[in-house]
């Protein structure tokens, strides 16, 4: 399945939730969606899922030569932010209900669930109802009730919200599983460490409006302020003295001889190095990756509203 | 048409409130009561046992199966002393100025009959008196018969069976709809609290889960109605056999039950409808007055009530045809007057459009409610959306 978003655009009561925001996702991709609370991820699931109409813009959906201007719900696999079952319902029931809503047969269901079941080791708790579950088990319940029907694409709005570090992994080696088996992909989520793992593109929102796009290199491209270089002299260096550089943006003090240099935009690395060596001999030079945490961090700080100014 | 999904949603709605074992046991443990009951009033029954009665000398009458009339050779000192002591009498009886004493240990029911009894001798004594043979007071104790003739040729009487029929709609409909009333709230709201309703957007439109909604409650409420009757049913049977009474259903006239059944279903799917319309717009049931809005669907019944007496007045006309209410008025005036073929099925198919409406308004004030998240809508809004063509 693939999706063109065109300069989506929503607006609640005065808020522009999402301000022209354009992107693709091919067949069988992960695609994240990234940003702060308020930044307007949910809004655009919302409208893919046909929940909410764009207010401008368009929605192109593509799936064996058929085109749609939202997902359409056979095909839709949906984890919602605000999300619960039935907590007096067993597993099985619960699972049952919304596959046969699905359009699945009462067997073709049950040997579904028996896949998913074993997958987040769940089968000897089937007949538990809901409420007996802690919170991380209910959630893998909810994931399951997500692709029971084998969906094309798959929306989960904060798989990872309320789950420990280990339950974590699972949903990780989950989303693995989902793409193996050709189903394209759709998340939200603040845990970077987890999609850096696994999305091929992503798109970074604040305030309604994309801040980067594309994949993990393509957005460390983006932002070339990023590169760092971690290095030591052989001799003590004052901090004016690398501040007066004018390769250097920024610099951070790790230890008495080591330093966290971030490069400036208009300068290259070799450029960089020259200067340094100018204050004195290079003990060890590291060229330091930004992770995703780090540019999601800069790029936010860039994108904070500012506050009012006082009259 | 009902989608295959709406069928789902409903079975799950009727299965989610109707706990079959719960069910049973309440059935026999209503029928238990009622058995315990009869058991009781069978077994306590006075008019079975018999009575022994101490009379004045020179007092003459004649026994009954339940009472055996004495003249003891005793004063009537120590009759009272056995009275008091043991079990020589039930009563003793002296005469007064005005007529007759009956001295007895403590009030019962038998005592009632006994002042029957002896009401019937001094009244035979009296005809006596009078030269009046049996036959003759016999005619004179015997009611006159008045028979009313109604110039309405389909008015089939004010206090005859068939009000007990329309009373009994009325009253099931009552049942019914105070079961749907609590169901769909529970449900509805119930969904949004335990953050279902989104999941389910994704998977069925708003039309197809307000129909399975819909349809679930009312069978629910179907249900409720059919076990009622059927209590009711066998309470008049329960109580005509400990009554010595043979089973008689001939007031139950089956062409008017034939009616009621439509009407009733379509009455309690057009409520369902509504009431699925007014719990979609509840955010928060514990924080909104718009739950009891609900209860206007016992209207109907209060106001068909109010009018059972006129069946052929224009209160009952008007509302046996206004589709909102002909669910219940329909069938009662049914019961009470005879009427063309037409009326009730133009009253019907009246009806039947109505649900068609409401189901749809519904669905989009479901669809509504749930895109405006922490805030529930005003009545403004509300009615903004029936009015609307959007459903899905």
């Amino acid at each position: 399945m693939q999706l063109i978003v065109t300069a989506i655009g929503k607006a609640y009561a005065n808020v522009q939730a999402v301000d022209k925001v354009s992107f693709q996702i091919n067949s069988g991709d992960i695609f994240a969606l990234l940003g702060p609370n308020g930044a307007g991820k949910s809004s655009i699931i919302r409208m893919l899922v046909g929940m909410t109409k764009p207010d401008s813009g368009s929605i192109l959906v593509s799936y064996q030569d058929q085109h749609f201007d939202h997902v359409p719900r056979r095909l839709l696999g949906y984890l919602p932010e605000d999300r619960g079952l039935y907590p007096d319902k067993s597993i099985e029931k619960n699972l049952l209900y919304l596959a046969q809503l699905h359009g699945l047969s009462k067997s073709q269901a049950l040997s579904e669930m028996a896949v998913w079941l074993d997958v987040f080791e769940l089968t000897e708790r089937r007949h538990d109802e809901l409420k007996q579950l802690s919170k991380g088990n209910q959630q893998k319940v909810q994931l399951i009730a997500a692709v029971l029907h084998k969906p094309a694409l798959v929306i989960l709005d904060e798989p990872f919200s309320g789950l420990d570090p280990i339950n974590q992994e699972k949903v990780v080696q989950f989303l693995r599983e989902l793409k193996a088996r050709g189903m394209t992909v759709i998340l939200s989520a603040h845990q970077m460490a987890m999609v850096e793992k696994l999305a091929d593109h992503m798109l970074l929102m604040a305030q309604g409006r994309v801040v980067l796009a594309g994949t993990l290199e393509q957005i460390r491209a983006q932002s070339q302020n990023q590169r760092q270089l971690k290095v030591a002299f052989s001799q003590p260096v004052a901090e004016a003295q690398l501040a007066a550089l004018s390769s250097i943006s920024s610099a951070e003090q790790v230890s008495q001889q080591h330093w966290l240099l971030s490069l400036s935009e208009l300068h290259s690395v070799s450029q960089c190095l020259q200067q340094l060596l100018a204050l004195g001999e290079l003990t060890q030079v590291e060229m330091q990756t930004a992770d995703l945490h780090q540019l999601y961090l800069t790029a936010m700080a860039k994108h904070q509203p500012k506050p009012e100014a006082v009259a | 048409m009902i989608s295959r999904q709406s069928l789902i949603v409903a079975r799950w709605e009727f299965l989610r409130f109707f706990k079959w074992k719960q069910q049973l046991v309440s059935y026999l443990l209503m029928l238990g009561v009622m058995a315990a009951v009869a058991l009781w009033s069978f077994f306590t029954d006075e008019s079975r046992h018999q009575y022994r009665i101490a009379v004045p000398a020179g007092f003459s009458i004649d026994n009954t199966e339940q009472f055996q009339f004495q003249r003891p050779s005793i004063s009537l000192e120590a009759q009272l002393a056995q009275l008091q002591s043991d079990e020589s009498w039930h009563a003793v009886l002296t005469r007064s100025d005005s007529g007759l004493v009956i001295h007895t240990q403590s009030g019962k029911k038998w005592l009632s009959q006994l002042e029957q009894v002896l009401q019937q001798h001094y009244r035979k004594q009296a005809a006596v008196g009078m030269g009046l043979t049996d036959e003759q007071l016999a005619q004179l104790e015997q009611p006159v018969a008045i028979d009313t003739q109604y110039l309405d040729q389909s008015y089939k009487g004010k206090d005859r069976p068939e009000k007990m029929i329309a009373l009994g709609a009325l009253i099931l409909l009552f049942i019914g709809l105070t079961t749907a009333f609590g169901q769909v709230l529970m449900s509805i709201t119930g969904e949004k609290q335990q953050r279902v309703t989104e999941q389910l957007y994704a998977i069925l439109t708003p039309q197809q889960w307000m129909d399975g909604k819909v349809l679930g409650h009312s069978f629910s409420a179907l249900k409720a109605m059919f076990t009622s009757a059927l209590v009711m049913l066998l309470t008049f049977a329960v109580v005509s056999v400990f009554a010595d009474k043979s089973i008689d259903l001939a007031w139950l006239d089956i062409s008017v039950v034939l009616w009621l059944i439509p009407f009733a279903l379509l009455g309690v799917v057009l409520c369902a409808s509504f009431m699925g319309a007014i719990a979609a717009s509840i955010d928060d049931p514990n924080n909104s007055g718009k739950g009891a809005v609900m209860m206007i669907t016992w209207l109907p019944m209060l106001f068909t009530y109010l009018v059972i007496d006129s069946p052929n007045g224009w209160g009952m006309t008007l509302l046996s045809y206004l589709p909102l209410t002909s669910f219940a008025a329909m069938p009662v005036k049914l019961a009470m007057v005879e009427l063309a073929w037409w009326q009730p099925l133009l009253s019907l198919l009246l009806l039947l459009a109505t649900v068609w409406w409401m189901r749809r308004v519904a669905g989009r004030v479901f669809l509504r409610g749930m895109q405006l998240y922490g805030k529930e809508p005003s009545w403004g809004e509300i009615v903004r959306w029936a009015l609307s063509n959007k459903a899905d």
